[in-house]
């Protein structure tokens, strides 16, 4: 039994750690969808998680926190909005820009916010939250039902963006503009309007990626918090095929191995111990590059992905 | 009220405009067109005047042509009509009320639809796909009622088409008609075609043209543009002349012949193909035993055999779908073979990378010119330098001579006949006949042993096709092997020295050009033989 138990608590982590990802994979699903490449998903994750923190902080309220980071994510993804798709820059190199920048006003404000060597924390967190009835259900109750509200929110969230992408006919004409918006925008399909809708939702979902890590996982704010998160997340957005199914078993795949990389740390005793477990937090990075050079290959992208448009 | 056959918009005859479009008639006459336009003019941001105070109008269910130069504007002006550009000036009709057509989405509920110049079809979206994306209004996607509508429409059009197919599992042909299906499923009255010929097989055009008569039976009006005077003559009722942005003459399709129209087209054309008699050379490239798979895994391409030699034109025909494009792809280097040898005199090509082929001195005109023939986002000059982008004189060291490029690219431009403002400016500024000529003159240059010519004057004029046509042919005087590949017989019989059939993956018979039977030629096409 206690081999049970065991599995049931790395698969509970296993949800909990693929939450985030979860969340920013689907966010980025929905922009590429439309053609969008989001590099910058990193910086918004971090801008989420910032004003996640802030907002919980300084009102003590979580779900204002809750809040905040949504409008954070939504901002940030709508700046990079506006620098490719009203003044056209190169999307790549806005990303990149809008990281630099995240990191930059994050740091900043951080600093006007909180006096140096002094580290803020969140009295509470978002805790997970038992669902009545079905979180008592044996072994399943504990992995899903017994989550929190991210994780819901993630899993729901699953089928209803593949409802909207493949059941609506926004879903059509977002991915009709991913494929070819120049050819969009002669069926009179209003590329820029649909666009900027699909970024905002991206941006709801990056920003609660990146503020479950400050107002639900890490109870505190570092500029290093995201970790590389959202390029992980664009990363499963190609492994899951742009795909909101495919996000979630990439996002659970790399869950999985965080999950089992941490367990098999706690294992880990003696002075070597230390520099093992670094390499171990290696594993899901290893095992989501090997994931995309087996399953990565020959798979095609919305055609136009990344490719400017300006009309005459 | 009668109807003026002839209203010629001044330039040329001196007429000016319809004195009855000023005064009190004018409302009578103007809503005897389904569209009337005049004043049109449209500049663009790089300075070319493409439309210049055009006057046209279409009447009520007649098919009405439009003819003219590459570049003279036919395009920008069918774009216009149909919202996917804004003129500058001008005012627009519809049956006769003022209007003005802000966007693709207010001409088609004024009852304007488009089919392109390049297919506006998503290739990875199925037919119903393709429709809903324009005819559904629903949030919820009906792609059920949309799959009945087209099943209705394209019954009612006698063509047989599954809405459940891909677009790229779809001939060409096939997809005119998709692009047609979905225009009439948004209810237009006006049907713009922009080229839609260009690519198809004279069956196919017949076929197609058996549609338009339909839709005129039915009360819709029809603009074509081509650039094959024959068929406008065949399929319209009145023809209108674009030159030079502007429209210099408009007559009915019974008042003119196929000569007198190609003069109008470029002022004072006379066909003139000079052809030097040349002796067959050495075979220069040999095809043994063939097999190539097509992109389902399936044998396209099942041992075939080909030679052509130099000094010789070898034209390949065959209804699309039969290997051709596999076989184009192989000699390429752009697909694997499987079987059997290719060679360029004694060196070995099968499986040889696209490089390779390149330096071997064999040049491919393509037929899907904006994805195979041109990078739209790079300047002309680039352009026309990039298969040699690393030799003299464009490179020097490995450094690229800006200067070369640009004096070679005004040669060629002037030499080609390319209606460019500049050689800096990028490929995709250009219309779709002068992309055509970019490419051309880009293959047919330096030399080259062997050619491969897929519809090498689609989308071209008669001068400009002309002068493809000669080029080919000085080619071979020169003692280059060329294999044409085209969907147009005519052209095919006009140039080959032979003329080889491919039907299933093979070539199941051959014709030399003195001794062509037309019948037994189209069997063959088909398999009947
Ligand atoms: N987007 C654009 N930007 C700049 N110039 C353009 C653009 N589109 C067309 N032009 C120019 O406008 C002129 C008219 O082009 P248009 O496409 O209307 O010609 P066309 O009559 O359709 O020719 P073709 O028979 O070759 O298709 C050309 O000189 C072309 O280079
Ligand atoms: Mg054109």
């Amino acid at each position: 039994m206690i081999e049970m138990a065991l599995v049931v608590g790395l698969l509970a982590i296993t949800l909990r750690t693929a939450s985030p990802l979860l969340l920013a994979s689907l966010g980025e699903t929905i922009a590429e969808r439309g053609g969008i490449l989001n590099l910058g998903i990193e910086g918004a994750m971090l801008i989420g998680a910032f004003s996640g923190f802030l907002g919980a902080y300084f009102t003590g309220s979580l779900v204002v926190g809750f809040i905040t980071a949504i409008i954070g994510g939504i901002l940030t993804v709508l700046l990079f909005g506006i620098l490719v798709i009203k003044v056209n820059l190169d999307q790549v190199v806005s990303g990149l820009a809008i990281n630099l920048l995240a990191t930059g006003l994050s740091l900043y404000f951080f600093r006007i916010a909180f006096s140096q060597g002094n580290f803020p924390y969140l009295g509470q967190l978002i805790d997970p939250m038992p669902i009545p009835g079905l979180s008592g259900i044996p072994i399943i109750g504990d992995i899903l039902f017994n989550q929190t509200i991210f994780v819901y929110i993630g899993l729901l969230s699953v089928p209803l963006i593949y409802w909207i992408l493949f059941k609506t006919s926004f879903g059509l004409r977002l991915r009709s503009i991913g494929e070819d918006p120049f050819v969009a925008s002669y069926l009179g399909i209003n590329v820029e309007r649909t666009r900027f809708i699909s970024l905002i939702v991206e941006g709801i979902f990056v920003g609660m990626a990146g503020g479950l890590l400050t107002i639900s996982m890490f109870n505190t704010f570092d500029t290093r918090i995201v970790a590389a998160r959202g390029f992980v997340a664009v990363s499963i957005v190609i492994l899951g095929r742009w795909n909101p199914w495919g996000a979630l078993t990439g996002s659970l795949l790399f869950g999985f191995t965080q999950a089992l990389s941490l367990w098999i740390g706690t294992f880990l005793v003696g002075p070597a111990a230390p520099s093992i477990s670094q390499l171990l937090s290696l594993l899901p990075y290893v095992v989501t590059l090997l994931a995309l050079v087996v399953g990565g290959r020959k798979v095609r992208g919305p055609a136009s992905l990344g490719s400017p448009f300006a009309k005459e | 009220m009668p109807l003026p056959f002839i209203f010629s918009t001044g330039i040329e005859e001196g007429l000016s405009k319809q004195a009855s479009f000023s005064g009190g008639s004018e409302i009578d006459h103007l809503s005897d067109y389904a569209l009337y336009v005049r004043g049109i003019s449209k500049t663009f941001s790089n300075g070319v005047v493409a439309n210049n105070d055009v006057t046209f109008g279409i009447i009520k269910g007649e098919v009405h042509a439009l003819l003219g130069e590459n570049g003279a504007g036919k395009t920008t002006l069918m774009k216009i009509l149909s919202g996917c550009l804004k003129p500058d000036r001008g005012e627009i009709y519809v049956n006769g009320v003022k209007t003005r057509i802000s966007d693709p989405r207010k001409a088609v509920q004024l009852g304007i639809g488009m089919v392109h110049q390049h297919f506006t079809l998503i290739p990875t979206f199925t037919v119903a796909e393709n429709i809903a994306l324009v005819s559904s209004s629903s949030r919820k996607l009906e792609l059920k009622a949309v799959e009945d509508k087209v099943r209705h429409v394209s019954k009612s059009l006698n063509f047989e088409i599954n809405p459940n197919t891909r677009i790229e599992e779809l001939p060409v042909g096939a997809r005119q008609k998709v692009e047609i299906l979905r225009l009439l499923c948004q209810d237009v009255s006006i049907l713009i075609l922009d080229e839609p010929t260009s690519v198809l097989t004279p069956l196919e055009v017949e076929d197609f043209f058996r549609i338009i008569r339909q839709l005129k039976n039915d009360g819709k009006s029809v603009i074509i543009i081509t650039h094959k005077v024959k068929e406008a003559l065949s399929i319209s009722d009145r023809i209108t002349i674009m030159r030079g942005g502007k429209t210099i003459l408009t007559i009915p399709s019974s008042q003119t012949n196929a000569s007198e129209l190609a003069s109008y087209v470029v002022e004072g054309f006379i066909p003139n193909l000079k052809r030097v008699p040349t002796a067959r050379g050495e075979p220069t490239l040999s095809v043994k035993g063939l097999f190539i798979k097509g992109d389902r895994g399936e044998m396209a391409v099942k041992g075939l055999d080909l030679s052509v030699h130099s000094g010789e034109i070898v034209g390949l025909a065959g209804v699309t779908g039969n290997g051709q494009k596999e076989l184009v792809e192989a000699l390429t280097g752009l697909r694997k073979v499987e079987g059997g040898s290719i060679s360029l005199k004694t060196c070995d090509l099968a499986n040889k990378p696209p490089n390779f082929v390149i330096n071997s001195g064999i040049s491919y005109i393509p037929e899907d010119r904006m994805r195979r023939g041109v990078i739209l986002g790079m300047t002309i000059s680039e352009n026309l330098a990039l298969k040699r982008i690393d030799k003299e004189p464009y490179s020097k060291k490995m450094l690229i001579d800006k200067e070369a490029l640009d004096k070679s690219a005004k040669e060629l431009i002037s030499i080609f006949g390319i209606k460019a403002s500049d050689p800096c400016a990028t490929a995709g500024s250009l219309s779709g006949g002068n992309i055509q000529k970019l490419i051309v003159a880009r293959e047919l240059t330096n030399a080259p042993n062997i050619v491969i010519a897929e519809q090498p004057t689609a989308g071209l004029d008669v001068k400009a096709s002309e002068a493809v046509h000669q080029k080919l042919l000085d080619l071979k005087s020169k003692g280059a092997a060329i294999l044409l590949i085209s969907a147009d017989l005519d052209e095919i019989m006009k140039l080959s020295d032979r003329v080889l059939i491919v039907f299933g993956g093979k070539i199941v018979g051959e014709f030399s050009s003195d001794s062509l039977d037309m019948e037994k030629l189209s069997k063959l096409m088909l398999g009947s033989e």
